[in-house]
């Protein structure tokens, strides 16, 4: 979900046909028509007109900049798309891009066109500087499948090769620094070389981009030449390309480029890709190119997914106005997505877009009618008996985290390399404090009590939640139980307090237990039992041992008890 | 503060001491009379009294100040074991007879007195003729008595176990007391003399009135508590109640009680099982399968990336997963499979699927909802723990509940989902003004999110929702459309409470969750 930077009066000259004047949009138009692109008004400044606009869709990176905002509002005000030439009138002989072999299995794919007419404005360069790196970022998978390259065309002679070099072999001046450098010395030491060279780690040969005289354009997908690859404004020849290793990302990519530039009145003149191997696409290719294809569906798909009768010309009109090509033949439509997309995966898309277009409100909603029964699992009935029971018993409820640390849930209870000590632990910690789910109640209760000396005594207090049982037998090598946990703190606090209160839990659930003593490193020892019902150890009740609550600074004696609820719950 | 509520607020002891005066209200009582009357201990008399005299309902009639002349520890042990002067008579008197010399040393010695003690005695011993000082510092008794040994052992007979008034002995004596009395400076010494106050006590105005109306009250006996005794006898009747101040702060109690937030969660848990949802549960531990691939999230989705979801430690691998959903979930991914759509287009890594990760989000309990052959039609909700892997700040938490369900049925479509979106804004917000704008969820097409006019909120997000995608509910062998719904209720959570830091819903301070009232 992509958070972008636009102008408003950037965005007003782009909602205009080409030549015509600027079209002013108020701020109440703009939010309702961002409903069109799933995007979201985060900040705005009215002195500026700087607007922050959050897009939603991460299938749609043609609407991640402020042409394709644009040309969404656009087509939906005209009803239909635009005609962009360069898709059909191609160059009798167009400029050239040779790729070297080799490179299939490096960096297989790349896409280009060239873009003149357009003196590049300081906006229009922000623009254009933004979608590529939100689309090399987050379309591209931070440059993996998708990388993108702009650079000034007078510079530069055609034929260029996309080409297969050792890291030593080529140097150039990178963008960023004021020294020639090698392949290999870029991705020792420059910022993207360090950022983002572990795309080629493995390769012995680099890919690079260089055009009829030698000249270096780009380290693909690293860094561009501060020669030829930088624009600036007042330019108005531009070369753009796209690397990757997804064809059809690859040039989907350059086709939101070439549209962005079109719409911003720039001639695009295709380029035609030679490879010396095959492709999905053939071994040339001219790029821009219409990938989309034509799909047909009833219309009384689209009628039964959205609840309401349209008829084929009333789908047929909402996608055009979105930007599709449709034909309709009795009660079918055939859509074609604009060059731009990508991402019409089901029919169900589609559903949507007509949605979309026709605009969410002009739908009435109705109640689903058919007849359900509501009810709780058992565990949770089971789970609010015993918290009612306890609220009874003169008990607070806590609530805790389940994600803990290690030193609390094992270590400050005395539970290193003991079975009631192992816990689910988490691979990618971010903070100690985080890394462990809980494997008992108990610490959680501590945590409230450590913190809480200064609350009025008696601290009675319980919570009843999942706890994580590391379990190598199950297949997800641990168990989720709902316990209940009950503590009791003050100078006075006795076993047989807490005994009282367990002995009235079992009794009101209908369930007997018997406690038998057993060793247990969190408690004192000779006033710890576990508690036994129907054969089964079911939990635990005792003394908290002093060096525990020393651990947890806690400075009046505790007894607690544990529950597993969920075993009670299988049971009844 | 009129008569009766003076009487009320009297303590028993101060009734007992005006109920004395009833007979005579004007009589003028001395404070051993008083003592004698009520038959209290001293000390229970003299505070009454002091209670008596500052509510003004008591005055002084007269204040007499008498000495008392009493024993003192010494003078008890004087009266015991003779007196210094008496001892140092006797023993020179020992030695006349024997016709030994002998030197204040040897009395020193052999009566054990202090040199202070012993000089004292031969000087007052030598003024009154008794004793002689030879040569060589031997004494010798002159045979006459001393009037001071013998004056201070008839008062230590006298005053033995009984102080008397100085003034009743005749002048002589007098002088022996106050020679011989503890004075600053001179501890040592056999008699104490104390000043003793006596008081004449006697009503005042209002303490008459007082002391007619109790005895107007009758003379039941004023308890404060009820006992069972009391009860069994009946002798209740005859007792009068002490009344208390009812306008004293309460003593604070804890009560036992559930946890606001926890409240909060329950009345939307009833909410929903009243609208006709069955609660669903899951585990806390899942498979990337359940908690992302059923959900056609591909496995190269940016929100899968180490840095969104936490990653089990050990073991690192649910040891498999439920055919046929794996294979179908795997083939909807790829091309698909029999879903009508075009897949994702890459390879599907089925190790991948079983690796473990904290549920990330509650539509993974859905999932294996879909796949368990839930009711058609049918409602589900869950209240699930999810984590995220997300620095904790006072709008992140790593640990969080997500309110969340489906709705299955041959009626659902674009308009029910819509349609159960007002109910839930209606019963859940309590919002009459509803807003659906597009919106997008990996899982589900069309997707929509639910913004409500909350009554004290104003706009807010009350959740998402969406039909989900064919290729999520028929690799998982779900043929009807499936609503996917989820609510985002911490705001109105923290509003209810009234908190604006979402850690507080987890807080640690005991204090703040027992203070804390919880909307209801």
């Amino acid at each position: 979900m992509p958070t972008i930077t636009i102008f408003k009066q950037d965005l007003e000259g782009l909602l205009a046909a080409p030549g015509e004047a600027p079209q002013p949009i108020t701020m109440e138009q703009l939010e309702e028509s961002l409903m069109l692109v799933k995007g979201e008004l985060k900040e705005q400044n009215s002195d500026t007109g700087e607007l922050r606009i959050e897009l939603q869709d991460s299938n749609r990176p043609d609407l991640w900049c402020c042409e394709g905002i644009a040309r969404q509002i656009r087509v939906k005000r005209r009803g239909a798309l635009a005609k962009y030439d360069f898709l059909t009138t191609r160059p009798k002989s167009p400029k050239q891009l040779n790729v070297a072999p080799g490179l299939e299995k490096v960096r297989p794919y790349v896409a280009a066109c060239t873009a003149t007419g357009y003196r590049v404005t300081q906006e229009g360069l922000a623009q254009l500087i933004q979608t590529q790196e939100k689309l090399a970022e987050m379309f591209g998978r931070k440059r993996r499948t998708v990388s993108i390259g702009l650079y000034r065309l007078a510079a530069i002679e055609f034929p260029v090769t996309y080409d297969l070099v050792k890291p030593d072999e080529v140097t150039f001046t990178p963008l960023g620094m004021d020294t020639v450098m090698t392949l290999g010395e870029m991705l020792l030491v420059h910022p993207k070389g360090l950022e983002f060279g572990g795309i080629l780690a493995g390769h012995d040969h680099l890919p690079v981009l260089r055009d009829a005289k030698r000249q270096v354009l780009s380290f693909p997908p690293i860094i561009n030449s501060r020669e030829i690859g930088e624009v600036r404004v007042g330019d108005d020849a531009l070369f753009i390309e796209v690397t990757g290793s997804d064809l059809s990302m690859v040039v989907l990519t350059l086709n939101i480029f070439a549209a962005n530039l079109a719409d911003r009145d720039a001639v695009i003149e295709p380029i035609e890709i030679r490879y010396p191997y095959k492709t999905a696409l053939g071994m040339a290719i001219m790029t821009p190119q219409d990938l989309g294809k034509s799909r047909k569906l009833p219309v009384s798909t689209i009628e039964q997914a959205l609840g309401q009768s349209l008829g084929a010309q009333e789908v047929a009109k909402a996608l055009t106005a979105y930007g599709y090509e449709v034909m309709t033949k009795s009660k079918n439509v055939t859509v074609r997505l604009p060059f731009y997309r990508q991402d019409l995966m089901h029919a169900m898309d589609v559903v949507e877009d007509v949605a979309i277009s026709r605009g969410y409100g002009d739908f009435l909603p109705v109640m689903p009618s058919q007849f359900t029964v509501g009810g709780l699992s058992r565990i949770e009935e089971v789970s609010d008996r015993a918290r009612t029971l306890m609220v009874g018993m003169g008990f607070q409820e806590i609530i805790s985290n389940i994600l803990g640390s290690p030193k609390d849930l094992r270590d400050a209870m005395r539970l290193e390399g003991t079975e009631w000590g192992q816990l689910v632990e988490v691979d990618n910690v971010m903070s100690q404090n985080f890394s462990a789910l809980r494997q008992w109640m108990l610490p959680s209760l501590l945590r409230v009590e450590a913190a809480s000396n200064r609350a009025f005594y008696p601290h009675r207090i319980f919570e009843a939640g999942e706890v994580a049982r590391h379990d190598l037998t199950q297949p997800l090598g641990s168990r989720t139980v709902t316990v209940l946990g009950g503590m009791i703190a003050h100078v006075d606090a006795h076993f047989s307090e807490a005994h009282s209160c367990l002995d009235t839990l079992f009794y009101y659930v209908s369930q007997t237990y018997s406690l038998e003593p057993i060793q247990h490193p969190s408690f004192l020892a000779g006033r710890v039992g576990s508690i036994v019902s129907e054969g089964k150890q079911i939990g635990v009740i005792g003394e908290l041992h002093p060096e525990v609550l020393e651990r947890w600074q806690i400075s009046v004696p505790a007894v607690a008890f544990e529950v597993d609820l969920t075993e009670l719950a299988e049971r009844s | 503060m009129n008569i009766s509520s003076l009487i009320d607020s009297l303590h028993p002891l101060e009734v007992k001491v005006l109920s004395t005066f009833a007979a005579n209200p004007s009589a003028i009582l001395q404070t051993e009379q008083l003592a004698q009357s009520t038959g209290l201990e001293p000390s229970q008399l003299s505070m009454a009294v002091e209670w008596l005299l500052a509510k003004s309902l008591l005055a002084v009639d007269t204040e007499t100040v008498t000495s008392i002349v009493s024993l003192t520890k010494i003078g008890e042990l004087y009266f015991e074991k003779y007196s210094p002067i008496e001892r140092v008579l006797s023993a020179a008197r020992d030695a006349a007879k024997t016709g030994k010399r002998l030197t204040i040393q040897d009395i020193q010695s052999r009566e054990g007195l202090e040199p202070a003690e012993v000089s004292g005695a031969i000087g007052r011993l030598k003024k009154e003729g008794a004793l002689l000082i030879i040569q060589g510092g031997c004494i010798e008794s002159t045979g006459r008595s001393s009037q001071t040994a013998e004056a201070i052992r008839g008062l230590l007979q006298q005053l033995h176990g009984t102080p008397r008034g100085l003034q009743a002995f005749p002048e002589a004596q007098r002088q022996v007391i106050q020679d011989h009395a503890v004075k600053r400076g001179n501890a040592r010494e056999p008699f104490r003399i104390d000043d003793r106050v006596a008081r004449a006590l006697k009503l005042s105005v209002t303490g008459i009135e007082a002391a007619q109306q109790l005895s107007r009250q009758g003379t039941a006996e004023e308890v404060s508590q009820l006992t069972p005794e009391l009860l069994k006898d009946g002798s209740w009747r005859a007792k009068r109640f002490r009344k208390y101040t009812i306008s004293l702060r309460a003593p604070r109690i804890a009560p036992g009680k559930r946890h606001p937030y926890r409240e909060f969660l329950d009345a939307v848990k009833t909410k929903l099982v009243s609208m006709g949802f069955q609660e669903m549960r899951g585990a806390l531990v899942e498979t990337e399968f359940w908690n992302m691939d059923a959900l056609f999230m591909p496995q190269f989705h940016p929100a899968r990336d180490i840095h969104d979801v936490y990653f089990v430690k050990e073991p690192t691998h649910a040891s498999s997963i439920a055919e046929p959903y794996l294979s179908q979930v795997a083939q909807a991914h790829r091309n698909g499979g029999g879903t009508g759509s075009t897949g994702w287009n890459y390879p599907f890594d089925a190790e991948r699927a079983r690796r473990l990760v904290l549920r990330s989000q509650g539509t993974a309990v859905s999932a294996h909802t879909l796949a368990a052959q839930p009711a058609v039609p049918g409602k589900y909700f869950s209240i699930a723990r999810c984590f995220r892997y997300d620095q904790v700040d006072a709008t992140h938490a790593t640990d969080f509940f997500q309110v969340e369900g489906i709705v299955l049925g041959e009626d659902i479509n674009f308009r029910t989902l819509l349609g159960l979106l007002n109910l839930f804004a209606r019963e859940v917000a309590q919002a009459k003004e509803v807003k659906f704008l597009p919106a997008y969820f990996p899982f589900t097409e069309p997707s929509v999110e639910l913004h409500v006019r909350h009554p004290k909120l104003g706009w807010m997000e009350l959740g998402g929702a969406g039909l989900f995608r064919p290729e999520v509910t028929l690799p998982l062998g779900v043929t009807v459309p499936v609503i996917a719904w989820g609510l985002g209720l911490d705001r109105m959570a923290m509003v209810a409470l009234g908190i604006h830091d979402i850690r507080e819903l987890f807080t640690d301070n005991l204090d703040l969750i027992r203070s804390t009232r919880g909307a209801y």
